[in-house]
């Protein structure tokens, strides 16, 4: 048979590429001190953690505290992106190349750029002297955090549109407030509101984190249970904060699913 | 008069769902205590983070933090190899496309989603117990983190990749595993590593806090000297972890265009 064989300059990129990954780990490994009898021992060491925290603790006084810091970590990551949407919707405009003049455009960007590279954590270490420790800080750090995200994402989207309406407005004498409000945002609000709804899912993971420096939510639950080795009540903290994040991503998603992709028809 | 056609009445999502949503914010804010004038009164004390923030001390961070940015790098290009290979087979048995066990795709895809629930740091610090403390808890928090992501975008991928080569396969008389690996494979191959840098970015931006709970990295040293508010020591790091992410993402550029 007759098989056309692989170009020469593909094999040595493939085998290049597959010693430099196992190269890399090795590096990894060795520097890391991971030794195989440490892999091997892990699934035993994890199984005894995972084997203390049941049974749950299912007191009527470990929910009475728990049920309010998940639902706080709920509001945080709520209140973070609605603060994240309402600032990030029109900074996205000035920073649309296509809507705003260039320069506006580039320095808007670069400011997006610089909040974005702020971790919600750093933010939060920021907020803390100001705010205190509590619900308010995580906010604000998850907020601040997410006009950058989702003032990029927006604007991408805005830079992404059809050009068409836009000429057709203007041609009928519309201003350039009417494009914006009659070609523009019809045109993205539906991609922008699902991106909203996307954020708020990261948010919410990153809500339950924010408790470990003091910021609210479900984190410092789960790191003081782990502390005072108080096993099956950390047990059931992690159960609360799954069943909280399913629960609120499958709400989420549905409604993204909804607004993309419409109303499906009844056959 | 010329004939406007009626509007159609707004869905039952926009009636309930707007004023649901703003009721909800409302009440959110209450909850979080969102207040402003307690906001702008203490204002002033940014200056205890802001001030040394902007005032790094290169001279200190380049002395102290080598290993640990090193450190920060090995755990994170160890544990999205390690976890992206656990997620490339997984990903098959959780796509509709290649597992036509309803039941066994079931499982894997709610396997998928149960790790992709628990944060990073949850992760870490459920390590850091079991394995005690150190930069091998915070490589197996990441591992679960890239398992996670990459399942959910790979086998999103597979789900909707072209048919057309794996009938193809089948018609020659492949088995299903055969097919699988030389019709769907090649399809996603290109994808998979376009992800895998992503999620290496993404675990050398999450390493940074794995320190916080005793996990190893660079975080470690933010932490410490976090607690003794030496914010001028933590801003060299945080531009420097920043220059590696361009750097990565500047890479997976120059990659992704030799591939796709």
């Amino acid at each position: 048979m007759n098989i056309p064989k692989q170009p020469l300059s593909h094999k040595i990129l493939k085998y290049t590429l597959t010693s430099a990954i196992i190269f890399a780990s090795l590096w990894s490994a060795a520097g890391l001190e991971i030794t195989i009898a440490r892999i091997i021992d892990a699934p035993r060491q994890i199984g005894i953690l995972v084997g203390a925290m049941f049974p749950l603790d299912t007191s009527q006084e470990a929910f009475d505290r728990i049920i309010p810091k998940v639902f706080e970590s709920l509001f945080i990551a709520w209140a973070g992106t609605v603060i994240g949407a309402i600032f990030s919707f029109p900074i996205s405009f000035l920073a649309a190349h296509n809507v705003a003049a260039g320069a506006v455009s580039r320095i808007t960007k670069q400011i997006l750029n610089a909040i974005r590279a702020f971790p919600e954590l750093i933010l939060a270490f920021v907020f803390l002297p100001i705010t205190g420790l509590g619900a308010f800080t995580g906010t604000l750090a998850l907020g601040i955090h997410s006009i950058g995200t989702l003032g990029k994402l927006s604007s991408e989207v805005i830079e992404g549109i059809d050009e068409g309406p836009l000429e057709a407005i203007k041609s009928s004498g519309g201003s350039k407030i009417n494009e914006l409000i009659f070609g523009v945002i019809p045109q993205v609000m539906p991609t922008i509101t699902s991106y909203w709804l996307y954020r708020f899912e990261i948010n919410l993971r990153a809500s339950a984190v924010l408790g470990v420096i003091g910021a609210g939510g479900v984190g410092q639950e789960l790191i003081n249970q782990l502390r005072f080795r108080d096993f099956p009540r950390a047990g059931t903290v992690l159960i609360c904060t799954i069943v909280l994040v399913l629960v609120a991503d499958a709400i989420s998603a549905s409604i993204r699913n909804r607004i993309i992709k419409g109303k499906v028809a009844k056959s | 008069m010329t004939n406007i056609p009626k509007k159609p009445p707004p869905s039952y999502l926009v009636t309930i769902g707007i004023p649901f949503a703003i009721l909800f914010t409302l009440f959110s804010f209450q909850r979080v205590g969102f207040n402003l004038q307690d906001f702008t009164e203490n204002l002033a004390n940014r200056a205890i983070v802001t001030d040394p923030l902007f005032n790094p001390k290169w001279s200190w961070a380049w002395e102290n933090t080598a290993d640990a940015l090193v450190e920060t790098v090995q755990i994170a290009i160890l544990a999205s190899i390690v976890g992206c290979a656990f997620a490339l087979p997984l990903s098959f048995y959780a796509s509709r496309a290649t597992n036509l066990n309803k039941y066994s795709y079931f499982l894997y895809k709610s396997f998928l989603n149960l790790v992709r629930t628990i944060p990073d740091l949850f992760w870490a610090m459920l390590f850091t117990v079991a394995v005690g403390i150190g930069p091998f808890a915070g490589v197996l928090a990441l591992i679960m983190f890239s398992l996670a992501i990459m399942g959910k975008l790979l086998s999103e991928t597979i789900d909707s990749i072209d048919p057309g080569p794996m009938e193809a396969a089948k018609a020659t008389g492949s088995s299903h595993n055969q097919t699988v690996f030389t019709s769907a494979l090649p399809q996603v191959l290109p994808n998979f590593t376009a992800y895998f840098l992503y999620i290496f970015e993404l675990c050398i931006r999450a390493s940074v806090i794995l320190g916080l709970v005793g996990a190893g990295g660079v975080g470690r040293i933010i932490e410490t000297q976090r607690i003794f508010l030496r914010f001028d020591r933590i801003s060299p790091i945080i531009v420097i972890i920043l220059v590696v992410v361009i750097l990565i993402e500047q890479f997976s550029v120059w990659i992704r265009k030799r591939i796709l």
